[in-house]
């Protein structure tokens, strides 16, 4: 293991954000706090993006690692302790810094703060404790603070870090048990569970007292999330959503994040690196369907089943769902409840709160619902306005699916500029798992 | 025939014009309100040009307040910063309408009344652009220790904006210039903001910086290109978020 001595703030900044960057949930939502008048910052509810990489993804937060050293040896991971790479470590105070001075000039909303595990998970803990310690206490920072659990460390120290942090997040890292004990011999299901529990009965413990006692310290105010490494391991599409929807019911969490494996290591236990690069497509249907169980009312047995493991690659889950079901269809868009609206391709829960507001007060027609946000080249096949369809069409399944396809779903770049080719192949290139496929 | 009201684009100009055609129980058609700089003459139309005054305008604001809500108040005047030149019009018909229904303060929700939605469509572009704004504006330090930015939007955004950053940053002074609409937002730390709309300053001034300010600035950048994965590059996505124009007064994407 090579430690560099005397680093600039420059090289280390370079060398934490660059071992970062493969950790999701870089978002910065889910808390309501306006400033007090004596320090720096706020949040806002819905959460605010500041810039956007060059790989498309969202800059909410500062998304650094304390340190990246580790102890452990994961095999997916760009810091095990089996590689050979340059590791070194902020100091709390730089992290105040830095967190700081970027918050002033809005580059950032907060703190995104994982790390390796420097000698032992309860030591990690601590520093990342002492650091936030500084940037709440003494920097009186009032932005958004997320933070990982470290898994293994004491629960009591999970438990004081919370108290300081915004959102918290323990990582999955594999949907699996199985996976998990191959790829990240020095995890344990249990080791990761047991803080996502701790913090789920710590936020229910402190609504209590905050029921109680208004001005109650809050604790992990934004809620927990996780994240799940994507196509890494062959589980199917199926398993996973199952994970996440007992993530969500069990241990109510907030989010659940899919990230699309990136091969940095060689490991024969690894899938072997070839030319398609990162599964983003499946990854993308992933959130779809995610989105779909928190927002859309979905169950995941309604979207996917043994026979059916995987996503259609080439239809979002909610338009594979309604082609499936085109006996609900078509529905009046004057008449439906919001639940069947919202089942409606083309229609977003916001566009279905809209509509049921306006009908009250008149009859809407096709031209009013473009206005409204709904994605009407979608939602025609599905929908009538006042018992009229807008275009004469057959409720036949090939027709309308030929005529979906034709209008080009937004795909992810990275896969419509790929073709085809690369559309067929991505999940059975290295499973076999072709179930989803049309 | 009809009438068009013509005012200054701001708000108090437009509440004042509304004022005008209210009183003189004009509707259906027969009245109009018009920017002063974006005229378009009609046939068969007189055009009168309005007094404007901020009696007028309160009295505007606590009539739509009071009978359309604080919500609709709210939808009301972001409509108002719009760039768009039939907002008046919008507007005025919008209050109209909402006399129609047994309850006007649900006037915002009624989608299929064509000035409500004109409206509702204004104030949601000038709500969108002034969330992008909260996003993308970046502060520079002056060697003077103030935090200044530069914004260029379409619509008037300014005072959208501003109770964001001074909630944020209440111990700061900091100070925002809309370069489109010659405005700023100037707040002095521990007080109010205020808007200024007629402050001849020396631009060149907002170009010395601070001693850090450039070391802060390279740090920002080397962060912004190492998060991003190399293999997931996708410019289009990037420019689907970040569309190149709101690019120009942004620190990461500086030549």
């Amino acid at each position: 293991m090579r430690i560099a001595e005397e680093m600039t703030m420059y090289e280390k900044l370079s060398i934490l954000t660059d071992a970062a960057k493969y950790d999701v949930a870089c978002t910065s939502s889910g808390v309501d706090r306006r400033g007090d008048g004596t320090g720096m910052g706020n949040c806002e509810k819905a959460g605010i993006c500041h810039s956007f990489s060059a790989d498309g993804r969202c800059i909410s937060l500062l998304k650094i690692l304390f340190t990246n050293e580790c102890i452990f040896d994961c095999k997916y991971c760009v810091n095990r302790s089996s590689n050979d790479v340059v590791r070194t470590s902020f100091t709390p105070d730089e992290i105040c810094r830095l967190t700081m001075e970027f918050y002033r000039r809005n580059y950032i909303e907060g703190l995104f703060l994982s790390s390796g595990i420097l000698k032992s998970p309860d030591y990690t803990m601590e520093l990342i404790y002492s650091a936030l310690y500084k940037l709440r206490k003494e920097c009186n920072f009032q932005g958004y603070i997320h933070v990982k659990a470290i898994p293994g460390a004491s629960l009591e120290l999970v438990r004081k870090v919370g108290f300081l942090a915004d959102r918290m997040s323990v990582n999955l890292e594999l949907p699996t048990r199985e996976s998990l004990r191959l790829l990240a011999p020095h995890k344990s299901r249990k080791n990761i569970l047991a803080p996502m529990r701790m913090v789920q009965n710590g936020m229910r413990e402190n609504r209590e007292e905050i029921a109680v006692y208004r001005n109650a310290p809050q604790f992990v105010p934004a809620g927990q999330s996780t994240q799940m490494i994507i196509g890494a391991t062959p589980e199917t599409d199926y398993q996973i959503m199952q994970v996440t929807e007992s993530l969500y019911q069990k241990f109510g969490l907030k989010r659940v994040f899919y990230s699309a494996f990136v091969p940095v290591n060689e490991d024969k236990l690894l899938p072997a690196r070839t030319e398609a690069g990162p599964p983003l497509l499946r990854e993308h249907r992933l959130y779809q369907a995610d989105w779909l169980l928190r927002y859309y009312h979905f169950e995941v047995s309604e979207l996917l089943n043994e026979e059916n493991p995987n996503f259609n690659v080439l239809m979002d889950p909610k338009c594979n769902w309604a082609l499936q079901h085109l006996e609900c269809f078509p529905v009046e868009i004057n008449r439906a409840d919001y639940k069947m609206l919202l089942r409606v391709p083309g229609i977003g829960y916001r566009s279905a709160g809209r509509i049921v507001k306006a009908r009250q007060l008149g009859v809407i027609g096709f031209e009013d619902l473009k206005k409204m946000g709904v994605v009407l080249k979608r939602a025609l096949y599905f929908i009538t306005c006042n018992g009229k369809m807008m275009y004469p069409t057959k409720i036949d399944q090939d027709y309308i699916t030929r005529n979906l396809l034709d209008s080009r779903e937004r795909l992810p770049d990275s896969v419509r500029n790929a073709g085809y080719r690369q559309l067929s192949l991505f999940d059975d290139v290295r499973f076999g798992a072709g179930g989803g496929i049309l | 025939m009809k009438r068009v009201y013509i005012c200054q684009d701001s708000i108090t100009g437009l509440y004042s014009a509304i004022y005008d055609a209210w009183k003189e129980r004009r509707g259906d058609g027969s009245a109009g309100i018009a920017l002063k700089k974006q005229i378009v003459p009609e046939l068969f139309c007189e055009y009168v040009e309005v007094q404007e005054s901020q009696e007028k305008a309160l009295a505007v604001e606590r009539l739509i307040r009071k009978h359309l809500g604080e919500y609709a108040y709210g939808r009301l005047y972001y409509a108002a910063l719009s760039y768009e030149p039939d907002k008046g019009d919008a507007i005025f018909g919008t209050m109209r309408s909402a006399r129609h229904l047994a309850d006007s303060t649900k006037i915002m929700d009624h989608l299929t009344d064509p000035f409500a939605r004109r409206s509702f469509e204004l104030a949601r572009n000038v709500g969108n652009e002034a969330h992008y704004f909260k996003e993308f504006l970046r502060f520079r330090e002056l060697k003077n220790g103030i935090l200044f930015a530069k914004i260029e939007p379409k619509n008037q955004v300014l005072t959208c904006i501003a109770p964001h950053f001074a909630d944020r940053l209440p111990i700061e002074n900091w100070m925002i210039y809309d370069k489109t609409h010659g405005m700023f937002v100037v707040h002095e730390a521990r007080k109010k903001w205020v808007l200024v709309s007629d402050l001849c300053a020396d631009e060149s001034r907002f170009e010395e910086y601070s001693e850090s300010e450039e070391k802060i600035q390279e740090l920002w950048k080397v962060f912004f290109q190492t998060i991003s994965i190399e293999e997931r590059e996708s410019y289009a996505r990037q420019r689907q978020h970040l569309p190149i124009w709101y690019r120009k007064n942004m620190v990461e994407f500086d030549e």
